[in-house]
């Protein structure tokens, strides 16, 4: 399961709120206990993807190694990503099976109508053909 | 010896070591020695064929050896390599499922796509939660429109402002004998509706332009384009990629077509293959050129397949692939399409940020209602058809020339008239006196309007148009010439 602290969901629904209609993204540091994920920091990634990302996102890997360069920095761990689904529900979508990695949780964002609505997390298989849902508290 | 920085989720395959050192003087040795120390890390890394994962990125230092010599880059005492996963993602087409439950009579109809592995009960969900925009109901849009109500499409709009004609009928199936005279739109959406009453049918009785196309295709998920003129297609083009949602394109022309997806995950799109639309009147549209009847069948039906496959998430999409068909030799081509990073729409500095005049862009005036050829005024340098029945009464000395093809004066011809297609009119002028009394006719009345023109430009005097040409003549003068 994964938990994460009030401070970076807090930042997580703000930075999806103010990217709507497009998708936004970004990294979730902390630290892992077993199966157990506590998320304490996230940290805003810029969507890379060429055209239109009201329905698309892209990490660009020199971020994500920045990213992971900063948590290590500050004695925590890389341990997701985050996206957010404009409009739509929080599923992992077929596009986001085919270019997941199964290292991390990956947590969808459901933003409607600007608002946030719900949110689910998720663990892709090494194989990238199935996800398994992930309890997620915040 | 090169340190490799393990991400944090692998260290439970490295005894938590968050760095390892491991011996090798490239990339490839590294790897190779790192996943012979810890096993289990192997299957994170490679696949079962040896090959660096698709989401795995291997830096040296701050470099991606894909840019340097990849598993050959050398490495030097103190480097470092870290693994970086390659993440994108979306929620383009796919379905929340639990808003698109089956009831017991709908897996009775699907039943032939819920045996199928691939489909499913998730996949045929997916097809009920999707929403595609059909732009024509015409010769693409009949096969379209069918079928995709048929495999059940939850939410298929329909824009189409036409009305039922005769000419219509060889080709545009959803429309019979008996809607002539209707919408078209109308039309289509009782066949649908009667194929299957699960599928929801939005009707937007409009012309689509710069001003409607973004509010209109918003609400759908993949837009299929079924027209057959160049300002609504680079309309549609520009509308999808701005919006980012994908344009299933088909084209048709005689015995031959084309079919491509366009727009579609970084792919290319309509203005990277053509970025500039040809000279107007170059490319001939169905009414002008003709088609198979059969022909918007097979594109039609290549363009609900590509539709349907996106909706499933299944197969290798028409993407940067355009397929060429001929019916003639029953062949099928693929030529391969690059996104062009100039491309004023899609490429990396788009110039083309909204949508623009596009009639202005293709250089044809703005599509009106098909004037009634009735009301056609005569201006100056014109005849109307009745008073050149009287001129042929009456048995006047003049030259009556027909500038249609020899194919189109099998079908109908006026009594006296001399043929000579405009495209071998010029070399034919030296042929006529110069102050002779000439008139020009077509189909209706464009083509004799150029030959006019051409003649005028040489220092003819007495050249008149016939005004609708044959078509005006059948309404008018003579009955039994038929129309086509």
């Amino acid at each position: 399961m994964i938990r994460i602290e009030s401070e970076p969901w807090a930042e997580m629904v703000a930075h999806a709120r103010e990217t709507y209609p497009n998708e936004c993204c970004g990294a979730m540091l902390g630290s892992t206990d077993g199966e157990q994920k506590a998320v304490r920091v996230a940290i805003r990634l810029r969507n890379a993807f060429e055209g239109a990302q009201a329905a698309r996102y892209e990490l660009r890997p020199e971020d994500l190694l920045a990213a992971d360069k900063a948590a290590r920095e500050r004695h925590m761990d890389l341990i997701g990503i985050y996206h957010s689904h404009p409009d739509c529900d929080a599923y992992f979508s077929k596009t986001d099976l085919q270019n997941s990695c199964p290292w991390y949780s990956f947590v969808v964002l459901s933003i409607q109508k600007g608002e946030f609505h719900h949110a689910n997390s998720w663990l892709p298989n090494v194989d990238q053909t199935d996800a398994a849902k992930e309890e997620l508290t915040y | 010896m090169a340190k490799i920085l393990i991400p944090t989720p692998l260290r439970q395959f490295t005894g938590k070591q968050d760095s390892v050192s491991v011996p090798g003087t490239t990339v490839g040795e590294v790897l190779t020695a790192l996943t012979a120390q810890f096993p289990d890390l192997r299957k994170q890394i490679f696949t079962d064929e040896g090959k660096v994962r698709s989401f795995v990125n291997v830096y040296l230092n701050d470099e991606d050896i894909r840019y340097l010599s990849k598993d050959a880059t050398e490495t030097k005492e103190g480097d470092t390599l870290s693994l970086v996963p390659s993440i994108a993602g979306g929620s383009i087409v796919a379905a929340p499922p639990e808003q698109a439950a089956l009831s017991k009579e709908e897996i009775l109809r699907y039943s032939r796509h819920l045996i199928i592995p691939e489909v499913g009960i998730e996949g045929q969900q997916k097809l009920k939660a999707a929403k595609v925009l059909l732009v024509g109901t015409g010769g693409l849009g009949a096969p379209l429109g069918l079928y995709l109500a048929a495999v059940g499409v939850g939410k298929i709009g329909l824009v189409d402002f036409d009305i039922v004609d005769y000419t219509n009928l060889q080709r545009q199936v959803i429309h019979f004998t008996s809607d002539v005279g209707r919408r078209k739109i109308e039309s289509a959406s009782e066949k649908m509706k009667a194929i299957n009453p699960y599928v929801e049918i939005v009707q937007h009785e409009v012309a689509l332009s710069s001003e409607n196309a973004l509010d209109i295709l918003k609400d759908y998920d993949i837009i299929v384009d079924g027209t057959d003129n160049f300002p609504t297609r680079y309309l549609v083009n520009d509308a999808c990629v701005l919006l980012g949602k994908p344009n299933v394109y088909g084209s048709i022309f005689r015995f031959e077509g084309q079919a491509t997806v366009f727009a579609y995950e970084g792919g290319p799109c309509y203005r990277c293959l053509y970025p500039e639309p040809p000279p107007p009147g170059l490319v001939p549209s169905c009414a002008e050129g003709g088609v198979l009847g059969i022909l918007p069948g097979t594109i039609g039906l290549i363009q609900a397949t590509e539709t349907v496959k996106l909706i499933l998430g299944i197969g290798e999409p028409l993407v940067g692939r355009l397929l060429l068909y001929d019916a003639l030799a029953m062949k099928f081509r693929e030529l391969k399409l690059r996104k062009n990073p100039e491309c004023p729409v899609c490429g990396e500095h788009p110039t083309v940020t909204q949508l623009i005049d596009y009639h202005q862009f293709c250089g044809v005036p703005q599509a009106s209602a098909a004037p009634p050829v009735q009301e056609t005024k005569v201006n100056e340098g014109e005849i109307d058809v009745v008073e050149l029945k009287q001129k042929i009464d009456r048995g006047d000395n003049f030259v009556l020339i027909d500038v249609r093809e020899p194919h189109e004066y099998k079908i109908c011809s006026i009594p006296g008239a001399k043929l000579i297609p405009l495209g071998e009119f010029p070399q034919h002028v030296g042929e006529f006196d110069k102050d002779a009394d000439i008139v020009i006719h077509c189909r209706s009345g464009m083509r004799s309007a150029k030959a006019c023109a051409v003649l005028r430009q040489n220092g003819f005097q007495h050249v008149r148009n016939v005004v609708g040409g044959i078509l005006a003549w059948s309404d008018k003068v003579d009955p039994s010439v038929p129309k086509y």
